[in-house]
């Protein structure tokens, strides 16, 4: 077990370094950078010299050793639009927000979704498991804008007298509410179908008839030796689902006017600054990576089988 | 073959039992008319006798063409021009000249719709392409050989698994300079071919170990006769049921990055353009934004249950999600 977690933990590194060089290869391509496509007009030897500052004259390769460097001692490098202001800073102002939007996102999902699918499993072809699949198959296709428009549509606009909800800024906790919702209802039907899905087929397995036949209560059975054997392909599939949060969260920060670090990107990328889309794009995908890391072990904890097949 | 038709709850009687009169089905796998064709019983019949059991799957299926064409077709036939501004007729309700109501420009939705879901399906069915080109390519490289290459790739895979390519699709927009028809193809295919790379992988490793593999090896075939011939044409199978299993996630993405204003700009139509020119008008006019969102709702909800049909029918024996 120390073995495989060890080898899991030291193949993130080569994986995360390929990752950066994809987004720095990437980021090349893009035409101009923020001092010669400015609106004004700087000369072409301050230009120069702005680009010796920030070693952008560099071969690619000197380049990408330099940034690998700085990534790896946590300094995400100076921003290229926003003079004095670190990438660091970006993230210490932005991620915030955006990564306790994802975790109550992720807490709405789980909180509702396997419920949802244990039920809708338990009385399988009843009226419980059809309207908990109607739901389910229904707030996986929505777009999440939709859901977002249509709660702040009703919350706010229709019946705003009786909730008063804010439906912008993320400080108060009513705030948090409508965007945890509409971020989360996706990932909460994936979880229900899953659930619905693996507690189906675990329902069918001996242990379970062994369990029922020696007499232990309902109760039991389901909590015991049902739901906590079906939690298996959720636990996979956390990996996934944190990129598709962050995925969500660039539009929902949008429409909410959350500070986070989703609507932070867009800006970045239009203005062309470089070390912020780089640094944000490594930040996220060293999280994914981590979080796929995290499950992959945990897996090999949860189910032994899985231990010698890696 | 769990998901008997009752499980999803949708449906008509009728057509059921019209269904089963018209299509007996045999036994899996086994032929019982006398001196029927030999061919009579391949796996694309057989999966089509399975398929068609599946009523919600059927009714998906339909619903799904029935999309399609009206996209295809309604902008010829329809008696409104798509791009035609007349502000007298701004942000109506549905009505029975427009079905769907007309936008903040007066534009008729009911035919914006059709036009915005050529491009949105467009490019749903252009970058599931490209990603199972190129995962296809990846994962039979990597199966194929075997050892150490694959070991080397398929770790890649693992680690990248789940990576957002929302992220990578901006920049690659950004190095095109705007989103149209191709850019976005690119752009969301370039960091979403990684789980259909899995697939293949896998499918190409249990098919090696077949008999008629190794005796093709044997009567001395070249290795990319064995590939060509014998591995990839049995993948088909699971790269069928990987297109409705890539389109909700490409159609979604176009979606939202056109929602953010990176993607398909007005006034070309696209479900998520149209969204965005009603997110601006929500509170007065909530339809201009509910019409391409449920489009986009309606296209996702059919890909998921042909999907689901298609894996019943063409892989019985694996069924993960």
């Amino acid at each position: 077990m120390t073995r495989l977690i060890i080898r899991r933990v030291l193949w993130t590194v080569p994986v995360i370094l390929l990752v950066i060089l994809m987004t720095f290869l990437l980021m090349r391509q893009i035409e101009g950078n923020p001092f010669r496509h400015s609106e004004r007009a700087i000369p072409e030897s301050i230009q120069r010299n702005l680009e010796a500052k920030y070693g952008l004259d560099d071969p690619w390769y000197v380049q990408y050793v330099r940034y690998v460097r700085d990534v790896a001692t946590f300094d995400l490098g100076p921003s290229l639009v926003l003079r004095n202001r670190d990438v660091n800073d970006i993230v210490r102002e932005h991620f915030p927000p955006s990564l306790e939007l994802g975790a109550l996102a992720m807490l709405f999902a789980l909180v509702f979704g396997i419920p949802l699918g244990l039920l809708a499993a338990l009385r399988a072809n009843k009226w419980p498991d059809y309207s908990a699949m109607v739901v389910a198959n229904v707030g996986f296709a929505v777009p999440s804008f939709l859901v977002a428009t249509l709660l702040i549509y009703f919350f706010a606009v229709r019946w705003g007298d009786i909730f008063d909800v804010p439906t912008s800024g993320w400080d108060t906790w009513q705030s948090k509410i409508l965007p945890t919702i509409a971020l989360g209802l996706g990932p909460m039907a994936y979880f229900a179908r899953l659930t619905r899905g693996s507690v189906l087929e675990t329902l069918q397995q001996d242990y379970i008839r062994t369990a029922r036949a020696k007499g232990l209560r309902r109760r039991r059975v389901v909590v015991v030796h049902t739901l906590r054997n079906s939690l298996i392909p959720v636990v996979t599939a956390a990996g996934p689902i944190l990129g598709f949060l962050i995925t969500g969260s660039f539009v929902i920060e949008q429409i909410f006017a959350i500070p986070g670090i989703g609507r932070y990107y867009v800006t970045a990328v239009t203005a062309r600054d470089y070390s912020v889309v780089m640094g944000l794009t490594v930040l996220l995908a060293m999280i994914v990576i981590i979080a796929n890391m995290v499950v992959d072990i945990l897996y090999g904890i949860l189910d032994p089988r899985t231990r010698e097949a890696r | 073959m769990s998901s008997t038709p009752q499980e999803h709850g949708v449906g008509l009687a009728p057509l059921r039992q019209r269904k089963e009169r018209r299509y007996p089905t045999p036994p899996d796998g086994v032929q019982t008319d006398a001196g029927a064709p030999i061919r009579a019983s391949s796996l694309w019949r057989d999966a089509w006798y399975r398929y068609i059991r599946n009523r919600a799957a059927v009714i998906a299926g339909v619903a799904f063409l029935v999309l399609v064409a009206y996209c295809l077709i309604w902008p010829i036939v329809s008696p409104y021009d798509p791009y035609a501004v007349d502000f007298s007729q701004a942000s109506d309700g549905p009505s029975l000249a427009h079905p769907f109501g007309t936008d903040q420009f007066g534009r008729d939705l009911f035919t914006r719709t059709a036009l915005g879901g050529r491009v949105s399906i467009g490019i749903g069915f252009a970058a599931t392409f490209v990603i199972l080109t190129i995962g296809v390519t990846y994962g039979a490289i990597a199966g194929f050989l075997g050892g150490f290459v694959d070991n080397g790739l398929m770790r890649v895979l693992d680690a990248l698994y789940g990576l957002p390519y929302l992220p990578f699709a901006i920049i690659v927009l950004a190095i095109f300079g705007g989103g149209n028809f191709w850019t976005m193809v690119v752009a969301l295919s370039i960091a979403s071919w990684f789980t259909t790379a899995r697939i293949v992988r896998g499918q190409i490793i249990t098919l090696k170990e077949n008999d008629y593999v190794r005796a093709a090896h044997a009567v001395g075939a070249r290795w990319l006769r064995v590939l060509g011939r014998h591995l990839l044409p049995n993948t088909l199978g699971v790269l069928v049921i990987a297109v409705f299993l890539e389109l909700p996630g490409v159609i979604l993405g176009e979606a939202f990055l056109s929602f953010i204003g990176l993607g398909i700009s007005p006034p070309d139509a696209s479900w998520g353009s149209m969204a965005q020119d009603g997110y601006r008008a929500y509170r007065t006019a909530p339809h201009i934004i509910i019409v391409p969102s449920v489009a986009i709702a309606y296209l996702i909800l059919c890909a998921n249950f042909i999907a689901d049909g298609l894996r019943d029918a063409l892989d019985p024996r694996t069924r993960e999600t």
